[in-house]
């Protein structure tokens, strides 16, 4: 056995110190730790299997640092990812600003790929691109299959309010409305998840929650007849770009 | 000063002069230790893995070259009362004391009080245009007054067409260093000199500099003069904290010199070639870490890792548990290799609960998944074999006592192979146990070192008697030596110690020191 194989990548994203380690710690090792605050340098990856029914799912998952310093690099680690971990500390307001702008980087890399994708779409005059199709037949290079298969796999974000207990402990240390959090998740077709790493209180949930939408998208995009019909983005940057030149 | 220094190093060097020869052979069945670069105990016999293994000098060579051709200021009149400010004649603006901001770390301190004041070396990063970056002691918010008393001195004497370089008054010392974008000062209550100090004002900047490169630094003060960089800077400080902390206890950067985990040479080999056998395109360093020791590092041809770069992934490792978990994969800069960009780090440790930490330094952001094979291609090399265990069991005596080596008076030691820019040094004996005793000892290396590499009047051999102890440095073109002896002994003891330390250290060359370093 060499490196592992893992099946989806998730990206854990948010403010400094919010508890991101400390999730990834209490899913994987069933422990908090306390002590002094480590905070994460660059970034750390993890591979963990999960077992769903006869299934098991690995999930890679990746612990970036919130600190801005690293913020440039966080765009390798969310490229590709299945699902992102936007997470937030319940108890401080700024951090809640932060997980927007987490979501609005999510959404704006989407956004290029369905661009890229709708450009090569219109240059290759392919009618209607069948996932089955491409998946055999697309050999004009590794890059453009790799776009192609990223676009093709959304990335599915996650809200995530941290700590919980303290809150639990002490109602007045709230800082954001849970209607507010889970308004925003709407808007945003996001699931929202308030967790506490200290207790491990609906930690599993969420872990098990993104390995089993990716085992059903998973199962969808091999059962698939349909295909995909990209034809149909029609209200694009590209697209008025493209049509008025 | 007690005690007595003397240039005796043409006496002592005839005393014990060996044939200069660089033959494996020769050296090998020599005892007698060589004077001459690459024939001393511990010596590479291929080429070494530092970059540049004359060290000090290195370092310190810029900042001296402008000193010298700008002359240097000292106690100038109108300066002397914002001093008194800095040096804590007077009680340090109270208004600001008290707007410390609750969130930031934990190493509040009342800025006005003695305790502040009364540290022994304080060090303070600030911008050009004077915005506070980071301070040894307190929070960087209280300290913005002082900081603009720090920028007054530096812009006034600069105004001069000087460079400010130091400040001495009532038994402090003020040392600036101006490194475009930032303004480092040290202020200093020990008797290090202001070679010394620069040089560990030195190493903070290269420590900023390996967390953002100069490139953006300079980018980032270019766009916006008073841009406050503690926010890009905001969780690092423990790095800094810890790499001052180092400064004043860690003999490598007083050396400017790694040390290896004690192994035998035939283990060391095999770990060394399993780990030259995991290569990648873009794998330019390979280093397995036995806490802060050397185990091997394995390098591209002709790519040479610097000690300072080598000090500063040491501190980083060594700073944070936050790699324990998993593997990490973050960018550094290594300044002495290139300042304007970013290389990448996978950090892992073999075991989770194991000492040994390998990092695989690669030139490809995207290299994560193939740094994490190496590693594996590594691991699963090195466990097959048996040295694996024997690695294992010398984890656990990463050290040896003074005793080993037969020489009674001797309680301690330094000694740095020029070539290899490797050193060894036992344990502390029991005198030294205590945290005080040690930095006491160190501060006493300190004083050596800084008479050893006077700018101006630099000792080849020094002598030195305090009633606590004897001190005798040395340094020839192969290497450097610091003893500590009881202070029973004699001079004469002394030197023929010296002798019988060189001659064990040859015997033992192969376990204390990586001989032959090796390529991809
Ligand atoms: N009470 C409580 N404290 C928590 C919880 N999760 C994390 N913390 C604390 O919050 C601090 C930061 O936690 P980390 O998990 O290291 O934060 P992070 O998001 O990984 O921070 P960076 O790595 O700097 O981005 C630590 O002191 C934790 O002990 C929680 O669920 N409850
Ligand atoms: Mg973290």
């Amino acid at each position: 056995m060499s490196t592992i194989r893992v099946d989806a990548k998730v990206v854990m994203l948010g403010k400094e110190s919010v508890g991101k380690t400390s999730l990834v710690e209490r899913y994987v090792h069933h422990r908090f730790l306390v002590g002094p605050y480590q905070n994460t340098i660059g970034a750390a990856f993890v591979a963990k299997p999960i077992q769903l029914g006869e299934k098991v799912v690995t999930l890679g998952i990746w612990d970036t640092a919130g600190s801005e310093r690293y913020e440039a690099m966080s765009r390798i680690y969310y490229r590709g990812a299945r699902a992102a971990i936007v997470c937030y500390d319940l108890t401080d307001s700024s951090s809640f600003q932060r997980a927007r702008f987490w979501v609005k980087e999510l959404q704006n890399c989407e956004e290029v790929i369905e661009q890229v994708l709708y450009v090569l779409y219109h240059i290759l005059k392919w009618e209607t691109l069948k996932v089955g199709f491409f998946l055999s037949s697309v050999n004009n290079g590794p890059r453009l299959h790799t776009i192609l298969f990223v676009a093709l796999q959304q990335c599915k974000i996650y809200l995530c309010g941290t700590k919980n207990d303290l809150i639990t402990a002490d109602r007045s240390l709230r800082q954001i409305d849970y209607h507010d959090a889970q308004d925003f998740a709407e808007e945003i077709g996001a699931q929202y998840f308030e967790t506490s790493s200290k207790t491990g209180n609906n930690v599993d949930e969420l872990f098990h929650k993104v390995a089993e939408d990716y085992n059903n998208a998973a199962f969808q995009f091999m059962s698939e007849e349909s295909g995909v019909d990209l034809g149909q983005k029609k209200d694009s940057y590209f697209y008025s770009c493209c049509h008025n030149n | 000063m007690d005690g007595e220094a003397q240039n005796e190093s043409v006496a002592c060097e005839k005393a014990t002069l060996a044939p200069v020869d660089r033959l494996r052979s020769n050296r090998a069945e020599s005892p007698t230790p060589g004077l001459v670069e690459g024939t001393e105990p511990g010596a590479v016999q291929k080429s070494a893995f530092f970059a540049h293994a004359q060290s000090f000098e290195d370092l310190t060579a810029e900042a001296e070259e402008k000193a010298e051709q700008e002359g240097v200021v000292e106690d100038s009149g109108q300066t002397e009362d914002e001093l008194q400010v800095l040096v804590g004649e007077r009680t340090i603006t109270e208004q600001h004391a008290q707007d410390v901001s609750p969130q930031s770390r934990s190493k509040e301190e009342d800025m006005s009080s003695e305790a502040w004041r009364s540290h022994r070396k304080h060090v303070f990063v600030l911008s050009e245009a004077g915005k506070p970056i980071y301070t040894r002691y307190g929070s960087e918010e209280a300290l913005s007054s002082t900081m603009g008393v720090m920028m007054a001195l530096v812009s006034f004497v600069e105004s001069d067409k000087n460079t400010i370089r130091s400040i001495h008054a009532d038994g402090c010392k003020v040392i600036f260093l101006a490194k475009s974008p930032l303004v480092l000062v040290g202020v200093s209550q020990t008797y290090q000199s202001d070679k010394e100090l620069l040089r560990e004002l030195q190493y903070i900047y290269y420590q900023i500099v390996s967390l953002l490169t100069l490139t953006q630094l300079n980018h980032i003060f270019q766009n916006k003069q008073n841009y406050d960089l503690r926010r890009l800077l905001a969780g690092s400080e423990y790095l800094t904290d810890n790499l001052l902390h180092r400064l004043d206890r860690d003999p490598g950067l007083l050396l400017s010199a790694v040390t290896c985990l004690p192994l035998s040479n035939s283990v060391r080999d095999v770990v060394s070639s399993s780990l030259q056998a995991a290569k990648a395109k873009n794998l330019v360093f390979s280093i397995l870490l036995a806490g802060d020791r050397l185990v091997t590092l394995v390098r591209k041809k002709d790519q040479f890792l610097h000690h300072i770069d080598l000090h500063l992934v040491m501190n980083l490792v060594g700073s944070s548990s936050s790699f324990r978990e998993g593997e990490g994969w973050t960018p550094i800069c290594l300044p002495k290799f290139n300042t304007a960009g970013f290389f990448h780090a996978h950090i892992s440790y073999l075991e989770s609960a194991s000492d040994l930490c390998l990092i695989l330094v690669s030139t490809d952001r995207e290299d994560f998944f193939n740094m994490s094979d190496c590693k594996q291609r590594f691991l699963e090399r090195l466990t097959k074999r048996t040295a694996y265990q024997a690695l294992k069991e010398a984890l656990k005596c990463p050290s040896y006592s003074v005793e080993q080596v037969g020489i009674p008076e001797l309680r301690h030691f330094l000694y740095k192979s020029k070539s290899s820019g490797l050193y060894t040094s036992p344990e502390f004996p029991e005198l030294y146990q205590s945290d005080e005793e040690q930095e006491r000892l160190m501060g006493l290396y300190q004083d050596l070192h800084s008479h050893l590499h006077h700018p101006v009047r630099p000792l080849r051999f020094f002598y030195r008697c305090t009633n606590k102890e004897n001190l005798l440095a040395w340094v020839t073109n192969g290497f450097q030596l610091y003893l500590c002896f009881s202070p029973l002994g004699t001079k004469a003891m002394a030197v023929s110690a010296v002798n019988k330390l060189l001659k064990w250290i040859r015997k033992e060359e192969d376990r204390l020191f990586i001989l032959s370093p090796l390529t991809y």
